[in-house]
């Protein structure tokens, strides 16, 4: 039986006593306990930031790639072996941010990847800088005069883009954000979990006691996770209740099903065959 | 010299220009003969002045010509611009309605004859088939191509393209042209391709199996060949939504065990920068082509240059080992393309090609096949080869500086990669120590890579006048250098394919006692020349340069050549 001692390694933990991070790196060994992976199965794919560092913190096959370009690197690692289990660990700084383009484009791809962005709404690794979810007004050194900008909304984008698999998930409620993971690993197609994550040196707002009193479970609502327009609405809500749990789940054939080379299977068990060459140079 | 002559179709973008050459080119193949063309066009679809040179000769030809004996002039505008071009005893076609005009032009009707047959689109069929008919072509060998061109399409269409040939035939019927004497009613046939092609069946003889790019010229086409095979060989191309995305997806790719490659030119190349790093750093195998012209920012975007080598040697802040290639032919292009996969995977490190619009946009005669190779074998190792997979370090410290290279999730071996410094297991680190070491291991791949850089090759190696070039250059130096020699010049030549790590030994055994040193190169400030010397001390007497964005004429060459004094 697979646990999630299997996946425990004995690096060295540099994040902050108190972050959000522990919890969601404890939900995430669950969750591949229970989905019955071993650390031979798992690929990790992330890019740079606090939330980044995740893969190294993981008994498990991982590349740490990048501020902002862990999708792409996904994206040619599934490309090439379509049976990888894959996930990705990143900030609301380097997935919306600085990666915001491959985060669209992963999306239209239907890549069957899992997207975890531990989304602190801060930039933790460089010192506490808004990141495009910070909220309006929120006073940082570099925005002294507080946060001018509209905050992103990464679940309404997803939505907007189609994603079929759109849902948030909450760093201290280690339980429900495991079940997350494991649906998420299990849709078949692209999945987005925005996991709210206190910060505790940088994000003063958003803490682990504003969330307590704001954050409810959509399921026990009777939430349709069919019902995009129901989704939206959720996706939109913010402040006085933050909905957790599945927006919205709708399977569609993912980026590697619909390429028709792949139906032979992987690229990686394909063997170059001077045949082919042959012929083809044989039309010059 | 037998048959050497040069045709310049020229017209509007959109007139199909690019047809009527390589429709000319598929005949003279046919007939044994060997083409070289230059595509020479406008940043616009429409409108314009856009011209297509073809060189048409009875032994192999890979320059340019600065005078034609042929002018096709779709337009008015192309006989204005290239009238100075005919040779004496030269025509030119001239599209038009008028029944006579000055000497040397004759009015031909291309568009209305085209609508005779059927449409405007035929002016190129009646165009080739005119140009052919003055050449002295034997008729039927045009509708021999058509045939084979248009067997999947409607009869109808093969039909007016017989058509408009017919017309087009007819209606040079008693111009006197007899720029072929004898046409070789057939001979050896002998592949012909544009360089991109080259480039692109290099990467598959490299056993590429993932493409990822984002459309910029001169680089577009390899990625459209590798598109158009993607069913017949295990290959996905994706277009990436962006040139950064593009290099990272190849290293993904390529992490997770396929040969992996992107294309682009220097604006897409300057994107990919960090990501070259982070394939020198994280050690895994990529190769770029970056297809150049002329800069910065968005520069010239359809024309030609030889100006990134230096963007392209130091891509990525730090250091790293990293191989450039720039190869100088098809033949060239194709086995060097396969090499640089080769490489790639042996030494984990990028490997960059330089070519640009003039390579990939020209059409060339190979005189052998291009052959597949038989095999092509992976270096990566998985649990079998190990004693104990679960010791398995990604970045074990070697002597030749490479770690044994695992692929993810194909057994126990956990294959951990990182882009931070990184101790030998993959994971990141802040020591000092490990920090030097991960730094040399790294740079003690350049030893190996070395050993496997192959000399600079030439002509007339004992000259006293010898020119040096890298990249596209060969083909118009090697003939520069013939016409020297006929002048009664004792020239030789030097191209450098392989640049980097510097075949420095090589260099300076080739370049020994000449007398006089001259770099070609097309830049601004003889980026090669100054390479040269920074390797070995070498420094060139003189340079020609030239940056308008047009290729070299072998003319050209030898003129500043003469000019320095013998
Ligand atoms: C190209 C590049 N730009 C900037 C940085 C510096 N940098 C590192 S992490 C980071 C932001 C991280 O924010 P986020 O993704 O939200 O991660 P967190 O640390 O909050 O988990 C930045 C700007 C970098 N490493 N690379
Ligand atoms: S700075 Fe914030 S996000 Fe980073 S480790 Fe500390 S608490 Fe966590
Ligand atoms: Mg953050």
């Amino acid at each position: 039986m697979a646990c999630p001692k299997d996946f425990d390694n004995s690096v060295e933990n540099k994040w902050c006593p108190g972050c959000g991070n522990h919890p969601i790196l404890q939900s995430i060994k669950e969750a591949l306990a229970q989905l019955g992976l071993a650390p031979r199965d798992v690929l990790i794919v992330s890019g740079i930031g606090q939330a980044a560092k995740t893969p190294h913190y993981l008994n498990c096959n991982f590349f740490h790639g990048l501020h902002g370009r862990a999708l792409p690197v996904a994206t040619g690692a599934k490309a090439a072996n379509h049976s990888l289990t894959i996930l990705v660990n990143s900030g609301d700084g380097d997935c919306y941010g600085e990666g915001g383009n491959h985060f669209m484009n992963a999306i239209r791809r239907n890549l069957d990847i899992t997207l975890l962005v531990h989304d602190n709404k801060v930039y933790g690794l460089t010192k506490g800088q808004a990141s495009p979810t910070s909220d309006l007004r929120m006073i940082t050194r570099a925005q002294p005069h507080g946060v001018i900008l509209e905050p992103f909304n990464p679940l309404a984008v997803a939505l907007a883009l189609k994603a079929g698999f759109v849902a948030r998930g909450y760093a201290a409620d280690t339980e429900h954000l495991s079940m997350l993971i494991q649906e998420g690993v299990r849709h078949r197609g692209f999945s987005l979990i925005d996991i709210l994550q206190p910060c505790v040196s940088f994000n003063q707002v958003n803490t682990y006691q504003w969330y307590a009193e704001r954050v409810y479970d959509l399921a026990k609502e009777g939430h349709d996770t069919s019902d995009f327009m129901a989704a939206m609405v959720k996706a939109r809500q913010w402040g006085d209740k933050i909905p957790l749990g599945i927006l919205y789940r709708q399977e569609s054939p993912s980026f590697t099903d619909r390429i028709d080379g792949l139906k032979e299977g992987p690229l990686t068990g394909r063997a170059y065959d001077p045949a082919r060459l042959h012929k083809l140079l044989a039309e010059f | 010299m037998g048959i050497d002559i040069t045709i310049t179709i020229g017209g509007e973008a959109g007139q199909g220009i690019q047809t009527v050459g390589q429709l000319l080119a598929a005949v003279c193949r046919e007939a044994g003969l060997y083409v070289f063309g230059i595509n020479d066009f406008e940043s616009r679809i429409r409108g314009g002045h856009s011209f297509y040179q073809l060189r048409i000769a009875d032994h192999q030809v890979r320059a340019p010509r600065h005078r034609v004996n042929l002018l096709i002039a779709m337009d008015d505008a192309t006989l204005r611009l290239h009238r100075e071009e005919l040779l004496p005893g030269g025509l030119c076609l001239l599209n038009s309605a008028d029944a006579e005009a000055e000497e040397p032009v004759r009015p031909i009707p291309f568009f209305k004859l085209a609508r005779d047959a059927g449409g405007d689109i035929l002016a190129n069929t009646v165009a080739t088939a005119a140009a052919l008919a003055l050449l002295g072509a034997p008729g039927g060998m045009l509708e021999k191509i058509l045939h084979r061109q248009f067997a999947g399409k409607s009869s109808k269409v093969l039909e007016d393209n017989c058509t408009a040939a017919r017309l087009g035939r007819a209606a040079v019927q008693g111009i006197d042209c007899s720029c072929i004497g004898a046409w070789p009613e057939s001979g050896r046939k002998r592949m012909i391709m544009e360089g991109a092609a080259a480039l692109s069946l290099g990467a598959l003889a490299g056993d590429c199996r993932f493409a990822a790019f984002y459309p910029m010229s001169p680089a577009t086409g390899i990625m459209m060949n590798l598109a158009a095979w993607q069913d017949r060989f295990p290959l996905v191309v994706e277009q990436a939504e962006d040139e950064i995305a593009a290099a990272n997806m190849i290293i993904g790719a390529s992490y997770a065990g396929v040969r992996s490659l992107t294309a682009t030119s220097g604006g897409g190349f300057c994107l990919m920068t960090e990501a070259v790093g982070l394939a020198g750093i994280s050690e895994t195998p990529i190769v770029i082509i970056n297809a150049q012209r002329p800069g910065p920012a968005t520069g010239l975007a359809t024309r030609t240059a030889q100006a990134d080598l230096r963007q392209v040697m130091h891509a990525g802040q730090d250091e790293f080992p990293r191989f450039v290639f720039a190869p100088g032919s098809p033949e060239q292009a194709y086995e060097t393309t396969a090499r640089a996969f080769d490489l790639a995977d042996t030494y984990q490190v990028p490997a960059l090609i330089l070519v640009d619009q003039y390579f990939n946009d020209s059409l060339f005669t190979l005189e052998d096949a291009l052959q597949a190779p038989e095999k092509v074998s992976s270096r990566t190792i998985d649990d079998a080869s190990q004693k104990n997979p679960s010791d398995y370090q990604r970045y074990a410290l070697t002597d030749s500086g490479i770690s044994p290279r695992a692929v993810p999730c194909a057994g126990e071996t956990l294959v951990m990669v990182c882009g931070n410094e990184h101790k030998p297991d993959g994971h990141s680190t802040e020591s000092a120590e490990l920090r030097t070491a991960m730094v040399d291991k790294r740079a003690r791949k350049l030893r190996g890579m070395a050993s496997d850089m192959r000399p600079p090759t030439g002509a007339h190696p004992e000259a006293a006048i010898r020119l040096i070039c890298w990249g596209s250059t060969l083909g118009v130096v090697a003939e520069a250098v013939e016409l020297l020699r006929a002048d009664g010049v004792d020239a030789g030549y030097m191209h450098f394919c392989d640049i980097w790590p510097f075949p420095g030994t090589a260099a300076q055994a080739a370049l020994a006692g000449a007398e006089r040193l001259i770099c070609v190169e097309q830049n601004s400030t003889a980026q090669f020349a100054g390479l040269l010397r920074q390797e070995t001390g070498i420094a060139v007497a003189h340079t020609v340069l030239k940056y308008d964005g047009r290729p070299f004429y072998p003319l050209e060459i030898v003129n500043a050549v003469m000019k320095e004094g013998r």
